[in-house]
């Protein structure tokens, strides 16, 4: 089988993720896209290394997964937070100035 | 003077001041002139309360320092060949980016390095005398900051080796000037005399800045070298109007007509401020300029013309207005106007006049510096009086500033072998030399000023030192502390020499040529005494003189002044100098503007307003795609990525 | 040290079975070691020091370590071989050259003072929520208060931001850039969450920035995937070559759309990094909804080092390709110029108005880029410090004007009215930053402006610099009118609270008047930094004919 294969199908999942990003509403799922958008460029990683015949594109496939890693911690604390305060989990609330005049101390758009 | 066939055009040069870099550590390290001053402002407005207790002593310390290192300068100059006197002083690259190089210069020539000299030597002598005369204000310490700015920018102004330094000093006594006459600001009439300074400087500021710009766009290049190196090769009409454009930035710094309103309200400033700026230097910078830019108005001989006619006009007005004013203050303001008149008409005459126009500037900022420290020296032993009505018989209380008011007074006026005689000999012979029925005409100008001169003098001396007690009750005049008097014997003293040092023989003159194109001649001092119109000279300040002591000795002088004839109010008027301003630009300037408004409601609002609604509109439009949803952001971005993606792979 | 003779070789790319170590230059990436160090102490401190201490301890270490690090790079300087532009070092994972330095050093200090900004305590109340994790406006949240909880986790999150920072544009291979970015990029989403005033705007901004940030690195990740299959390695000297050669030999000069895609992907993550339009759309809600002393570090420090990666990929990676990116900058610069100019115009909200005008000024860098020559690396990285010291003033002004007595910041421009005649000296501080942004002649920014311009032309992009200078005159418009707000317009009512500036604010602004003027008066010394010294006119060209190393 061609590996260009790969990459065409590591292309449908990255724009699947992208696809998701744009119109699912909960933070989460949105998260999970980018996630699956990270792990399309490792498949393309993975298969140009095969077709370079070097380990360079593995490696770097592991170091994207830590990273990945990395950045679920600090998403999930932040999407929690807000999901805290807000009880609620639509993501896309606009920024209340630029819809209505804020208040001074701590806003409250709900 | 002779003028004789021998008389030969030195045009050293060909024009532009050689630019040969410096040499000596005095002279390379120019900067420090400007830095010393600059420190002293710094040090004081930004150093607060604190340093209240010695800040004074501070500001005199560094102008003496920076004079210090004006002499060495000078000594250093004076070492050289005359050739190579115009020295180009890099102080430091500015910014150079690409093949583009801004650098910071210095010119050092004899013309700068004189005007450093009289700027240092008498600012140092009015700061010392400040020390006694602001004794006892509160904002001393702010008004010793000021003046070292003043100082500083003063400096900029003389050593710029290019119109936009030159420029930024201009701007920076304007502001010094702006900030000194309303220091009393708590006190209305300094304030609205501040701001009407400031306003009518903008419009010679306005002047200077468009001739920079044409300069720039025509030449290429704003170094004086370069720009006058090239003034031949500019098209007469451009010449013509970058001359008349820089003489309307002198006139508002010169207070020529007819923007000379501002002088005499600029009296309400402190004494020492008077002095320094609106009498020994600042108002001289006009002066400074046209002769600086010698080459362009030499190219462009209608716009010199006019330099000479209007600096006729002046010295006439400004003489009348003196004869009329009460206050001492004003009437001697009206008397500065006057002297610049004479100097700028020597400018206007070309070579034959620069040296003289310099050398007058020099001696007037003595005797002038000399007569207002005089007047401060009065007001401060008379409660602030400033009515020369309510003077008199002054000589007995204050000896010392009679003595020195009176050499300065001689000097001003033109006693033979005083310092102004020489100078002023020098401008009215000149201006007869200058040749045909120009010449005449304005060498009567300078004669019937001449004779102006001496009976306002001779007016502000007699009703202030001769005559009967005219105080006010509660008036116990004394003689003013040494911190004020020194300072007053020692320009005094200038006055008395300092014209046949510069005079005769023509070594100013002589010291002067490499930096400016000189007309050189023989030395002749009979001549320059029995020649007909320094025999006539002499006649009508005599007659000015008897005049005066018919009017104000011989006559009683009432308390008031009684009502004048039409000349004498129009005098004291100001010869209705801010009625026509207001006549002629406030009203038709209101005028202008409410037909502008309407203008712009009807007209322009259709046009330019659908334009400024239009970026309004769109960027309210596009303010409102800024939703505040990250998943439009998202969106904007993946358009983003598709167009950029397009543009690279897409091939046309 | 790698010499550059070695030709650094792809990071891992022949697995040959050797005992001997890696060559790893520890002098070289001391800066970097030294604040990472810092960074792993301060987690202990926070682990283990009592609650008392930890303040101190955290920020006298954080300004030691940045400080430390600062002359660190200095240092580094006189270790470059006088003939190269620089060294590679790790396996040619890093470069150290001129650019990279005087960036590095840049973000350091700028760093340095966002830190100071980060510090300010008044009565025991910093600009950090009291404890992130309550819910605003709950009983607990007001329990930490009044307790004075602090969160000065702030000062390690913000020593490994910085460590990111400095690795950012010193990176010479892809994944090295990824890492950095990440690393850089992950404490601030946090960071930009712990606002203590409208903590509903503050975590708002975070996941934005945060989902928008993870978005844009799944792009740059991409676009360095297609590239790595272009080149066969990810390494800048080794894809330069490869984009020489027409590829991978695998593709047989076939493979050009992978390249061109992958320029325009990792272009993506770059670009939303330093908020060129249309990636920009985060930064007014981040600049707006973060807390100001964070803001700051963004626009000053995450800017510089942004544009240093830019930069790198660019004329490095990207080098031979020149003319192929070119339209693509082009465009996204024209747009940046013209929209982002033209939406501030109606900002009434301080904060997004700088937060505009950053962007304003990032098109204005990337004219430089597109010159693609010694003269735009030089006048991109002069702009670029410049503005940041400026930035971190205005933001620092920012802090100290409030709507009233123990209120918020005075976010609402209006409540700006009158602020010349109830403290001078502040209004004029931010008069004087305002009119550096808007480049008038002897501030900084006119020198930076100039500077930009004049490369832009050099490399005849002339159009770009006419509309250039069409924006920088929109831009004024709105800054002049904020001076004309501040000292000219009656105050409603009785006009903005100020509050006194402490000894850390009042150094911060201070420092910003300084280094502003300094840079427009005699910008001489930092300018000549920064071009590569002419030593030798023969050796020129192969040293790098941009200042970067290979």
């Amino acid at each position: 089988m061609d590996p260009m294969n790969y990459i065409l199908l590591a292309s449908v999942l990255f724009t699947i993720g992208a696809a998701g990003v744009l119109v699912r509403r909960n933070a989460i799922i949105v998260f999970m896209c980018v996630e699956l958008m990270l792990n399309a460029c490792n498949l393309v990683f993975v298969a140009f290394a095969r077709m370079h015949g070097d380990i360079e594109g593995q490696v770097i496939a592991f170091f994207v997964m830590i990273v990945a890693a990395a950045e679920v911690v600090v998403g999930l604390a932040i999407i929690m937070q807000i999901f805290r305060t807000r009880r609620s989990r639509r993501w896309m609330m606009p920024i209340c100035s630029s819809t209505r005049r804020r208040r001074d101390s701590v806003c409250d758009c709900d | 003077m002779t003028v004789s066939a021998t008389a030969t055009d030195v045009y050293l040069a060909a024009a532009p001041p050689a630019a040969a870099e410096a040499g000596g550590a005095i002279l390379s390290n120019a900067w420090l002139l400007i830095a010393l001053p600059l420190l002293g402002a710094a040090v004081l407005l930004l150093g607060g309360r604190r340093t209240d207790g010695w800040g004074h002593w501070l500001a005199v310390l560094l102008p003496l320092a920076s004079f210090g290192w004006a002499v060495l300068a000078l000594i250093e100059l004076l070492g050289m060949d005359p050739a190579d006197r115009s020295q180009t002083v890099p102080v430091y690259e500015w910014f150079s980016v690409g093949d583009f190089s801004a650098e910071v210069s210095l010119l050092l020539d004899p013309l700068s390095i004189s005007f450093a000299l009289l700027i240092t030597g008498v600012g140092s002598l009015i700061h010392i005398y400040s020390i006694g005369y602001m004794a006892h204000d509160p904002g001393r310490r702010r008004f010793f900051g000021y003046l070292n700015l003043f100082l500083a920018a003063m400096l900029v102004l003389v050593l710029a080796d290019n119109f936009v330094l030159l420029f930024l000093g201009w701007e920076g006594v304007g502001l010094a000037s702006y900030l000194l006459i309303g220091f009393w600001q708590y006190k209305p009439a300094a304030a609205v005399a501040a701001k009407k300074a400031f306003l009518i400087n903008r419009v010679g500021d306005l002047g200077l800045l468009i001739a920079i710009m044409i300069v720039f766009t025509t030449v290429g290049t704003v170094a004086f070298s370069g720009v006058f190196g090239a003034a031949d090769e500019i098209g007469q009409g451009v010449l013509t109007a970058i001359g008349l454009l820089l003489l309307l930035g002198a006139c508002g710094k010169s207070a020529q007509l007819p923007l000379q309103a501002w002088l005499l309200d600029a009296m309400e400033g402190p004494t020492p401020v008077s002095a320094l700026i609106h009498a020994a230097t600042m108002v001289t910078a006009g002066v400074y300029l046209i002769v600086r830019a010698g080459p362009i108005f030499e190219a462009a001989p209608a716009a010199q013309l006019t330099v000479a006619i209007v600096g006729a006009a002046t010295l006439l007005a400004g003489a009348i207005i003196g004869c009329a004013k009460d206050d001492i203050k004003k009437a001697l303001a009206g008397s500065t106007m006057s002297q610049i008149g004479y100097m700028v008409l020597a400018a206007g005459l070309g070579p034959i006049g620069y040296a003289a126009a310099i050398a007058h500037l020099i001696t007037h900022g003595f005797f002038k510096a000399g007569l207002f420290l005089g007047a401060g020296s009065v007001m401060h032993g008379m409660n602030d009086e400033v009515d020369m009505r309510r003077y008199g018989g002054l000589r007995t209380a204050m000896p010392v500033t009679f003595a020195t008011f009176g050499l300065c007074y001689l000097s001003i006026i033109g006693i033979p072998f005083f310092s102004g005689w020489w100078t002023k000999e020098s401008i009215i012979s000149a201006t007869f030399a200058y040749g045909g029925v120009t010449g005449q005409i304005l060498g009567g100008a300078t004669l019937l000023g001449a004779g102006l001169t001496a009976f306002y003098m001779s007016r502000i001396m007699f009703l202030t030192f001769f005559g009967g007690k005219r105080w006010a009750e509660d008036a116990h005049p004394h003689e003013s502390p040494a911190s004020m008097t020194v300072p007053m014997v020692i320009l005094a003293a200038g006055a008395v020499v300092l014209g046949a040092v510069l005079v005769y023989g023509y070594r100013f003159a002589e010291f002067l040529s490499p930096a400016v194109h000189h007309h050189a001649h023989e030395f002749d001092l009979a001549h320059m005494l029995t020649a007909p119109y320094s025999l006539a000279a002499i006649a009508v300040l005599v007659v000015g003189v008897a005049v005066a002591w018919l009017r104000y000795i011989r006559a009683e002088v009432p308390e008031t002044a009684p009502k004048g004839n039409a000349i004498t109010e129009a005098a004291r008027n100001e010869l209705y100098g801010n009625t026509i301003n207001e006549e002629l630009f406030m009203r038709p300037g209101q005028a202008l503007t409410r037909a502008m408004v309407t203008i712009d409601d009807k007209v322009v609002d259709g046009l330019v307003n659908g334009v400024g609604t239009g970026t309004r509109d769109g960027s309210l439009s596009l303010r409102r795609l800024q939703t505040g949803f990250a998943r439009t952001y998202a969106l904007t971005m993946l358009f983003g990525a598709a167009i950029v993606v397009a543009i690279l792979v897409v091939r046309f | 040290m790698i010499p550059l003779t070695d030709s650094a070789p792809a990071v891992l790319a022949s697995p040959v079975i050797t005992e001997q170590p890696p060559a790893i230059d520890y002098g070289l990436l001391s800066p970097m070691l030294v604040v990472f160090a810092a960074g792993v102490i301060a987690v202990l401190i926070e682990a283990f020091a009592p609650k008392a201490q930890r303040r101190s301890l955290q920020l006298g270490l954080a300004l030691a370590s940045v400080l430390g690090a600062f002359v660190l790079t200095v240092l580094q300087v006189g270790a470059l071989p006088a003939d190269e532009a620089g060294v590679t070092t790790a396996l040619g994972s890093v470069a150290i050259d001129r650019p990279t330095l005087f960036l590095q050093g840049t973000i350091l200090v700028l760093a340095f003072i966002s830190l100071l900004l980060i510090a300010e305590q008044r009565s025991g109340e910093s600009a950090f929520a009291a404890q992130a994790a309550t819910v605003p406006g709950s009983e607990e949240e007001r329990s930490h208060v009044l307790a004075g909880s602090q969160h000065t986790e702030v000062y390690p999150l913000v020593l490994f931001a910085v460590l990111g920072m400095q690795l950012f544009p010193a990176s010479n291979d892809f994944l090295t850039m990824f890492i950095a970015l990440e690393v850089m990029s992950l404490p601030l989403y946090l960071l930009c969450g712990l606002a203590r005033r409208r903590r509903l705007f503050s975590q708002e901004a975070a996941v934005k920035y945060f989902l928008l940030g993870a978005f844009s690195s799944a792009f740059f990740l991409f676009g360095i995937a297609l590239v790595y299959g272009y080149a066969g390695s990810v390494n800048f000297a080794d894809i330069n070559e490869a984009i020489g050669e027409g590829g991978s030999p695998l593709f047989a000069g076939t493979a050009e759309p992978l390249l061109l895609v992958g320029i325009a992907m990792i272009g993506v993550g770059l670009l939303f990094k330093i908020g060129a339009v249309p990636f920009h759309n985060w930064k007014p809600d981040v600049y707006q909804g973060a807390p100001t002393p964070i803001t700051a570090l963004m626009a000053s420090a995450v800017l510089v080092a942004a544009f240093g990666a830019l930069l790198r990929v660019f004329l490095m990676a990207f080098g031979a390709s020149v003319e192929q990116w070119r339209p693509m900058l082009w465009v996204v610069a024209i747009l940046t110029m013209v929209l982002a100019a033209v939406i501030a115009v109606t900002q009434r909200d301080i904060k997004r108005l700088l937060a505009y005008s950053s962007v304003v000024h990032a098109g204005f860098v990337l004219t430089a880029v597109i010159a693609a020559s010694p003269e735009g690396l030089a006048g991109a990285m002069f702009y670029l410090a410049a503005y940041g010291f400026t930035t971190i003033g205005a933001f620092a002004v920012i802090t100290l004007v409030r709507t009233h007595e123990n209120g918020p910041e005075a976010a609402d421009l209006a409540q700006w009215a009158g602020l010349g005649r109830t403290s001078p000296l502040l209004a004029g501080s931010l008069a004087l930053f305002l009119l550096a942004f808007a480049g008038i002649p002897l501030t900084s920014g006119f020198i930076g402006k100039f500077a930009v311009f004049q490369a832009a032309v050099a490399a005849g992009a002339t159009p770009l610099v006419v509309v250039g200078v069409l924006s920088s005159a929109v831009t004024a418009f709105f800054y002049v009118r904020i001076i004309v707000l501040m000292f000219f317009s009656e105050p409603e009512g009785s006009g903005p609270a100020v509050i006194r500036a402490g000894a850390l604010t009042g150094s911060v602004i201070g420092i910003g008047v300084a280094a502003t003027l300094l840079l427009g008066v005699y910008p001489t010394p930092v300018l000549d930094t920064m071009l590569p010294q002419p030593v030798g006119e023969e050796a020129e060209p192969t040293a790098a004919d941009d200042g970067f190393t290979r």
